[in-house]
């Protein structure tokens, strides 16, 4: 054992080892404190995903690093003149084919866990709520079409109940997005775009604008109120609406 | 030898050249304005009383601009004279190609490769200079919340121009001055393929280069650099300009691309196949051929764009059958593949380096050409991740994660060959293998970031957030920029004759990485809470992130001044250079630094690759080392 750490593979394996273990722990902290508030199933969904993907990168990070480090630490050399030729490596099959079905392995594994990701996350569910989106420059309205068509240009959503946002434009392309629920989806004129998820935290939330429209773009944004269910009955009643 | 120029001057009573000896970039100018003027002034009248009519006065005038400017540099001088009957004459073309005309060559149509080169890393390092200056305004703007300094008018102007300034810049930084200038010498050639196309490839980009900068008269740009429809059918005239800027650019860079296709293919030196051709002409013909495949669908964005503003043609306007989407679909099959074209010289050039300072063959040259050719493939098929938020065809989100994610394997394979020759080398760690190591950690961390936005659930989070600017900036600028910087110390004795100051080197470096991780890896930070991209002001919680990443800027413009007067300090009164001073195989290194006109005097016949270190029966070329050992013997 003692003897295996000293040959080039050796050394380099504990290098390699070590860096990864500090990447893992830098990788999970970082997303965890970085990430806004999880306001509901999507945005869960969106940061199991990112931690999944650093700890998946982790390794590969350090292997470059790791390799990359040791070759310079070993034999390093300044000055004018070159140092001595080093070990004629024109290449070494066994090392190329790991690498590649490792990164293919590695591929296959995020694609799967995406596209069973993207399957959880755009399925729609029975009876959501609907709510009409809409952008203009500089601001957003929304309108509840099942609740007499109240409109608000504060949106207000009920705490776990699955919500269907259809997004629409009256001028130039904007972006609806709730940064702490995980999802977005451009408002095109003409064009009516959807997308949901179920809000699943009571508070106060962000809603962005997330495409460049023109003047006013840094100010086009409003807020998202997630209140519990009999909460948003009574809001849409005192407005004039019609509880399902 | 006295005999000989004696007889030569004898046989050649006119010097050659004839109307072009009259002709430079300052006649060029004075056309190119007069032309201009003239051409404003009859739009204006004409047209005014439209509502197009100052689209219209604007698109004339550039376009005045460019052709002015083309009649004056002396493009059309020689074909004209090719259809009166005047051939040209030897005499001519070598004038043409600069013969005997000093530092004066540098402002006219010259052929020569080299010339050409040299002048396109001066125009390259110049547009950087610019955009790295509206940089910095941004970044100022944003070290406080709140408008502080610029409207949102002018904001968005900045954002949009810092953009397509860069992306001009870093697509011509690699291509451009090495390519043109090392290229040829490394596959044995005396010039390029096409002469005089090389000069109009460059004195095409040129003029470009004020109609770019003019938007900032005309009223800027509200969309950023992508100019998405319908937005950019309510900008000002500056729209226009944009738009003439890009389809003058996309023409300079076909024809750059097909010359160098055809040199690289047709000029290799006898015995030059394609196993022993180094890894950056296999880079350099890869990119030109991607560039030919991707750069047009943008220029064919932009033609519609000018028709729909100047003519109402309704390419992209919604509520008269046009599609948004088209557009957005025109552009991303340009700019995704864009980002290789930028990034795919500075990797080839990387793998250049490598086994030049590790003193060892580059590892898996064959796998490394799989990876360079699989990108290029692969490339031209993930553009529509760019739009998974956009509400087009949600049934390809799917597909186009797939070929997102797949592209991560060739990539992996070119860090494979990297790591593998460093791998137990002899690391000579002198100015471009420290850019090389800068290289790897930046283009790391834009590889693995980018694997976070191939996947659709977290690209619905982070699309159109401060995360996305900080990835491709790590891939662009930290990864194809310091790839480029790489390059250009690697290179720069062979240009100039002189070495590129290591100190002053090493402390640009140093700079320039440690305030580019700060800059972005705080963008990263504020991305993932939230903070969108090109807003001029923002929430309260963002400011210490934004203040983190002002101050690593100011860090990166002060590496990067030094970078400037490194390389100034340099070209004028650096050490001089050996013709081989890195002890390098590929046929560069065989002729003087500089090269003279017409490279080589014997042309070299090549027996083997350029990567035979620590293999002492293997040989790049029968040709002896011109003038190495005397220069060193001569300095010493």
């Amino acid at each position: 054992m003692g003897d295996r750490l000293r040959t080039p593979a050796g050394r380099v394996t504990v290098i390699v080892l070590v860096l990864t273990v500090v990447l893992l722990i830098f990788g999970v902290w970082w997303v965890s404190v970085s990430l806004p508030t999880t306001a509901s199933n999507t945005m869960k969904a969106v940061k199991d995903t990112m931690l999944v993907f650093s700890i998946a990168a982790a390794p590969v990070m350090a292997l470059v690093w790791g390799v990359a480090y040791f070759s310079l630490r070993q034999k390093r050399h300044s000055g004018d003149e070159p140092p001595e030729d080093g070990p004629p490596i024109r290449g070494n099959n066994r090392v190329v084919l790991s690498w590649v079905l490792v990164s293919s392995l590695l591929t296959l594994f995020l694609l799967i866990w995406g596209l069973a990701e993207l399957t959880a996350t755009s399925a729609t569910a029975d009876s959501p709520l609907v709510v009409e989106v809409t952008g203009q420059q500089w601001v957003w309205s929304f309108k509840y079409p099942d609740n007499g068509g109240v409109s608000t240009a504060d949106l207000v959503l009920p705490a776990d109940r699955p919500v269907l946002f259809k997004v629409t434009s009256t001028d130039v392309i904007h972006s609806f997005w709730l940064p702490e629920m995980g999802i977005k989806v451009d408002a095109n004129p003409g064009i009516e775009t959807d997308t949901a998820t179920t809000p699943t935290l009571l508070g106060t939330f962000n809603v962005r604008c997330a495409e460049l429209c023109g003047l006013n773009h840094s100010y086009m944004q409003t807020t998202v109120d997630v209140v519990p269910s009999a909460d948003f009955d009574t809001w849409v009643q005192s407005n004039g609406g019609t509880v399902q | 030898m006295a005999e000989a120029t004696l007889v030569r001057q004898e046989a050649q009573p006119s010097p050659g050249g004839g109307i072009m000896r009259r002709l430079n970039m300052f006649t060029g100018i004075l056309v190119g304005v007069v032309l201009a003027a003239v051409g404003y002034l009859i739009a204006h009248s004409l047209w005014s009383g439209d509502d197009q009519g100052p689209d219209q006065a604007v698109i004339v005038m550039e376009v005045c601009w460019v052709v002015g400017f083309m009649i004056g540099v002396g493009a059309f001088a020689p074909p004209i004279r090719w259809i009166l009957g005047h051939d040209q004459t030897h005499e001519d073309e070598m004038y043409l190609a600069g013969e005997n005309q000093g530092v004066w060559r540098y402002f006219k149509y010259t052929t020569d490769h080299k010339v050409v080169g040299t002048q396109y890393l001066v125009l390259a390092m110049t547009t950087f200079g610019v955009g790295g200056l509206l940089a910095m305004l941004i970044r100022t703007e944003l070290s406080q919340p709140g408008e502080k300094f610029f409207g949102g008018q002018t904001y968005n102007s900045l954002v949009g121009v810092h953009g397509i300034i860069m992306i001009v810049s870093t697509i011509i930084m690699v291509l451009g001055p090495w390519g043109n200038f090392i290229m040829p010498i490394m596959i044995g050639a005396r010039d390029m393929a096409f002469p005089r196309l090389n000069a109009l490839s460059f004195w095409l980009l040129f003029p470009a280069v004020p109609v770019f900068l003019s938007i900032g008269f005309l009223g800027g740009i509200p969309t950023g650099w992508v100019a998405y429809a319908p937005l950019s059918n309510q900008a000002p005239p500056g729209m226009d300009a944009f738009a003439v800027a890009i389809i003058v650019f996309v023409a300079s860079s076909m024809i750059a691309n097909t010359n160098l296709i055809v040199t690289a293919v047709t000029m290799r030196a006898k015995g030059m196949t394609w196993n022993r051709t180094p890894i950056f002409v296999i880079g350099v013909v890869a990119t030109a051929l991607l560039g030919l495949v991707a750069l047009p669908c943008f220029q064919a964005g932009m033609i519609y764009e000018l028709l729909d503003r100047s003519q109402a043609a309704s390419f992209f306007v919604p509520e008269q059958g046009g599609s948004q989407w088209l557009y957005a679909n025109l552009f991303w099959l340009m700019g995704h593949p864009e980002v290789y074209v930028i990034l795919l010289p500075a990797v080839a050039a990387i793998l250049e380096i490598v086994p030049v300072f590790s003193r060892k063959p580059l590892f898996g040259y064959r796998i490394a050409v799989v990876g360079i050719i699989a990108i290029v493939a692969l490339s031209i098929m993930v553009w529509a991740h760019h739009m998974f938020v956009s509400g087009w065809a949600p049934a390809l989100d799917g597909p186009f994660m797939l070929t997102t994610e797949l592209i991560s394997i060739p990539t992996g394979l070119i860090f494979l060959a990297i790591i593998g020759t460093i791998w137990r080398g002899n690391i000579w760690l002198r100015l471009p293998m420290l850019f090389v190591y800068g290289f790897l950690w930046n283009f790391m961390i834009g590889g693995i970031t980018g694997i976070y936005l191939s996947d659709v659930p977290v690209d619905n989070e982070l699309h159109g957030a401060l995360f996305v600017t900080a990835h491709f900036h790590y891939t662009l600028l930290g990864g194809a920029m310091i790839g480029a910087m790489a390059a250009i110390v690697y290179w720069f004795s062979k240009m100039t004759g002189r070495m590129f100051d290591e100190g002053l080197g090493k402390a640009a470096f140093w700079l320039v990485m440690i305030g580019f991780n700060v800059t972005f890896m705080a963008m990263f930070y504020n991305g993932l809470r939230g903070m969108p991209r090109r807003v001029a002001t923002y929430a309260p919680q963002f400011t210490n992130g934004n203040v983190v990443s002002t101050i690593g800027a100011y860090v990166i413009a002060s590496g990067m001044l030094i970078f400037l007067y490194a390389t100034i300090h340099s070209w004028r009164s650096g050490e001089k250079a050996s013709a081989n001073p890195w002890q390098a195989k590929s046929l560069e290194w065989f002729v003087p630094s500089p090269p003279p006109l017409e490279n080589f005097e014997v042309l070299p016949v090549v027996t083997g690759d350029a990567y035979g270190y620590g293999e002492p029966d293997s040989h790049h070329t029968t040709l002896p080392p011109v003038a190495s050992t005397a220069v060193r013997e001569a300095s010493a």
